[in-house]
């Protein structure tokens, strides 16, 4: 088996698997719409998709104000320590 | 079976006499003597062995339960790890330095009481610091240092607090505290398991030391310090509240830095910061499934962190950089490394079918069955960012992404280092697909089943989207030829500033005093001698020399009386005679 030759078929089949990846974010976001809630105690149990929106808000947030704050004043040249 | 030799023990003579071989012996001797701890630690029974008695103190070098047999097993089968990974160096000091620190770490985590606890405490840290120095860089060399001080401090926390809890308690019986008796001596020696844990604020040692440290030393790092502390935090002082709030911040504490950071040894250096907090969140929460959870996600983060060291040491080793600025296209020259470091990273991730999924889940589960709302979303939080950096950032950026501009001298690492890295990857496998196997090992016997739909349903949707935002975000996580400050600022740059202050204020102060002195009281004190010499001369000499002039002047009046005869006497002696009795009446 040449992994090479797997990665590069793979990467040459780039927009397949991107259209395979949005139909997969579909299909999970029905899933957990789909799914019995009867055991549901608290919001994060009871809201369809919680965890879809709470994604996609975490990760904006978190890029954002990391590198917000990196560049605010955490960030200094390689040599800073000397 | 009633005896039982401490696998510390192997460690220690094994380090002892390994100079002794050569050739492929040595290479030999390093992989048996991790091969024959894993068989004392397989053939070891529940009890207590080797109680000793000194200085009137009664001491246990060895308890043998479930709670320390769960960190036993992972420590010696990632010794085994660890060892097959730096087979290829050639110092025996490095080898034996890894022998000492993982013994000790055994050692402490077999002890019965906080002497003995102490005495591997301190081995762990003065052991551990040569895996730094051996990188023999200017860096790693001052790094080693500040770890070294670091650690020193640490230790006199516990030490302090362990001689007052003697005071208090008349005992050095280690085991576990109740929040409502803990004070002072307690909580010291919490702040001393704490900075090892790299619990915030104590944490800057860890990403300061680690990514300088040599490519194997690292694997080594990575696995024994933080987790022999989250076994004593886990003994010690399980249901501190402190710790579930803690740990939590240390989980999204961890991951905001890993987005930031451009080197990946740092990366995964403040993503122990961010796993441990999960473990001690764990001991923080401190029900059964809680601490369960700590424990086996101690150890499925031993396995898949090394894996991923061993991962970026390759790249290191390879490429002579582990910064992602300057890395990209390494699929090509070292498709199995980057296998292997995808799966750690899924594992860290807490992909489904791999190790992170059934040990990280427990913990947030357990927070979930508490209704600690608030600590399961922010955990939740973390395992975004922890994906967000370690699976996408650093796999893109250093095995995709653009080619490095100055072609990479790359190409897949010695055949110890890939077998290494496959034998991990496996058992990482192995714990995601057969949880059992780890579950059985886990100090509470509590149901817990990660395979469910709900939790599959969070999981997939977390990790998925988290994928779909790097996706549309890659270019705002283009890595960045910069350093970010932590709280180590304030004793690097401190110190330095003190060294400003020195010479800017104190020393120009001394110098003034100096001069003052100089002006102002040598001359004082020279007035003052003179002075004294004055009087010295006219006052006391004066009256003695008068005297003695006064009795030389009798003297020699007395002389003349001294004529030799005898009627000069008789005559001189009624003169007085009749004086004195003219003086009386």
């Amino acid at each position: 088996m040449n992994v090479l030759k797997i990665i590069e078929y793979l990467r040459g089949k780039a927009t397949l698997l991107k259209m395979a990846f949005f139909l997969f974010l579909g299909a999970l976001v029905l899933l957990d719409i789909l799914l019995p809630r009867e055991d549901a105690h608290y919001f994060v149990d009871k809201i369809y998709a919680f965890w879809t929106f709470f994604a996609l808000a975490g990760c904006f947030l978190l890029i954002k104000i990391s590198k917000g704050i990196a560049h605010f004043f955490l960030s200094k040249d390689e040599d800073y320590y000397g | 079976m009633d005896r039982w030799i401490h696998p510390a023990l192997f460690f220690f003579l094994g380090a002892l006499l390994l100079p002794l071989f050569k050739g492929k012996v040595k290479k030999g001797f390093i992989l048996l003597i991790p091969a024959v701890s894993i068989l004392s630690v397989a053939l070891a029974r529940y009890g207590m062995y080797g109680t000793y008695h000194f200085l009137g103190v009664e001491g246990l070098f060895g308890r043998v339960d479930k709670l320390s047999m769960v960190f036993a097993w992972v420590f010696v089968i990632m010794a085994f790890l660890g060892a097959l990974y730096a087979l290829h160096r050639e110092e025996d000091g490095h080898h034996m330095a890894g022998f000492f620190y993982v013994g000790s770490a055994l050692g402490a985590v077999f002890a019965g009481d906080y002497l003995t606890l102490f005495i591997f405490w301190e081995i762990m840290a003065f052991s551990s610091v040569f895996l730094i120095w051996y990188r023999k860089e200017k860096k790693s060399i001052e790094a080693g240092f500040r770890y070294l001080l670091f650690h020193v401090f640490g230790g006199l926390l516990f030490f302090s607090g362990m001689m007052l809890y003697y005071y208090k308690t008349g005992s050095f019986v280690f085991d576990s505290i109740l929040p409502a008796n803990a004070s002072w001596p307690e909580y010291l020696i919490l702040a001393g398991f704490a900075l090892n844990a790299a619990v915030l604020p104590l944490h800057a040692w860890l990403p300061d030391a680690y990514p300088e440290a040599s490519v194997e030393g690292a694997v080594f790092l990575c696995a024994f310090t933080t987790k022999t502390a989250v076994y004593v935090l886990a003994r010690g002082f399980s249901g501190f509240e402190i710790l579930a709030i803690m740990g939590t911040a240390m989980t999204v504490f961890g991951v905001c830095y890993a987005v930031i950071e451009n080197d990946i040894r740092r990366v995964l250096a403040y993503h122990i910061i961010s796993q441990v907090g999960y473990m001690v969140a764990g001991v923080g929460i401190g029900t059964a499934m809680a601490v369960n959870g700590a424990a086996a996600h101690a150890f499925a983060h031993i396995l898949y962190k090394a894996l991923l060291f061993m991962g970026a040491g390759s790249v290191l080793y390879m490429t002579g950089t582990a910064k992602l600025s300057r890395l990209g296209g390494l699929y090509k020259y070292m498709p199995l490394t980057m296998i292997f470091y995808v799966v750690g990273a899924v594992s860290i991730s807490g992909f489904p079918l791999f190790s992170g999924f059934v040990s990280k889940s427990m913990i947030i589960s357990a927070a979930h069955h508490e209704g600690r709302i608030w600590l399961m979303s922010l955990m939740n939080l973390a395992g975004i960012g922890t994906f967000l950096s370690v699976g996408l950032k650093v796999t893109y950026f250093a095995f995709f992404g653009k080619e490095a501009a100055e072609p990479l001298p790359a190409k897949e690492p010695p055949l110890n280092m890939l077998w290494a890295m496959g034998l991990t990857a496996l058992l990482c496998f192995i714990i995601g697909v057969f949880p059992q196997t780890l579950y059985i090992l886990l100090p509470f016997p509590v149901e817990y089943h990660p395979y469910n739909l709900s939790h599959l349903s969070e999981t997939m949707q977390i990790l998925s989207f988290t994928g779909l935002v790097f996706y549309l975000l890659v270019k705002t996580l283009s890595p960045e030829v910069k350093i970010n400050l932590d709280v180590d600022w304030f004793y690097r740059k401190g110190a330095l500033l003190f060294m400003k202050f020195d010479e800017k204020v104190i020393a120009p102060f001394d110098t003034l005093w100096g001069e003052l002195y100089r002006t102002l009281g040598l001359s004082a004190l020279f007035k003052n001698a003179e002075l004294s010499y004055t009087f010295d001369r006219k006052a006391i000499d004066g009256v003695v020399d008068g005297t003695a002039y006064s009795v030389m002047d009798f003297g020699a009046v007395v002389k003349k009386l001294q004529t030799g005869r005898i009627q000069t006497y008789i005559g001189l002696s009624l003169f007085l005679f009749f004086a004195l009795l003219w003086l009386i009446l």
